[in-house]
């Protein structure tokens, strides 16, 4: 089975880009979350979280493969 | 460790039912209830409220927040619900309570812990209008 990394949008990232979660190979040389945000063309990282499976990382922690991606626009809740 | 007791509720709950169920014998307890309001950000009219969240990382955030502030202020117990889903105007969106040996305790540990609900917890609300859905960018300010 091919190597791949699995990436989250929610809210309104998920429906400015249209999809809610999708399987990208995992590139050696696409080695971290702001190179894979990159990648996706959703505009500008600032302000945007980065949680690597299930917990909250800076942009540029080095990925493995299998982990999972989840980009979170700015938090709204209470 | 002393208890904390962390729920997103995806159904509708009652905060006088559940704080009857976990209220202690403990000197102080400050709560906070927030309902919906029933107007937008802009001053529309609100037809509904839809939370979202990501589970599993926001109940592990809300989590170790409690739990921190519950050190650093010497609380008893913690209890936090907060909602997700679609919800009516008026209706229960979080319910954030803390029992203390002393009020100041209680009321600065309850303070923070909502604060940091509003700006680290991965919650995002989507505001209905006349038919259509409008994602906020910021919380409403203190």
């Amino acid at each position: 089975m091919d190597v791949v990394l699995k990436v989250l949008l929610f809210a309104s990232l998920r429906e400015r880009a249209g999809w809610a979660e999708r399987s990208l190979p995992f590139t050696p040389g696409v080695s971290t979350a702001r190179e894979v945000w990159n990648q996706l063309d959703l505009g500008p990282l600032e302000g945007i979280s980065i949680a690597v499976n299930q917990e909250l990382v800076g942009a540029d922690q080095p990925l493995q493969a299998g982990d999972e991606l989840a980009f979170l626009p700015p938090f709204t809740g209470g | 460790m002393t208890d904390c007791r962390v729920e997103v509720c995806p159904d509708p709950f009652d905060p006088w039912q559940q704080l009857a169920l976990w209220s202690g014998d403990a000197a102080a307890a400050a709560i906070f209830m927030g309902r919906v309001r029933p107007s937008t950000m802009d001053g529309r009219p609100l037809e509904a409220l839809e939370l979202e969240h990501f589970p599993g990382l926001c109940e592990r955030q809300i989590t170790a927040m409690a739990q921190r502030l519950q050190q650093e202020h010497r609380t008893g117990p913690i209890l936090v619900l907060h909602r997700v889903g679609k919800l009516a105007p008026g209706e229960p969106i979080v319910l954030v309570a803390v029992q203390a040996d002393r009020r100041g305790a209680a009321q600065r540990c309850s303070a923070a812990l909502l604060e940091q609900l509003k700006h680290q917890a991965p919650f995002w609300k989507r505001e209905w209008c006349a038919g259509q859905g409008t994602w906020l960018e910021a919380n409403t300010p203190l």
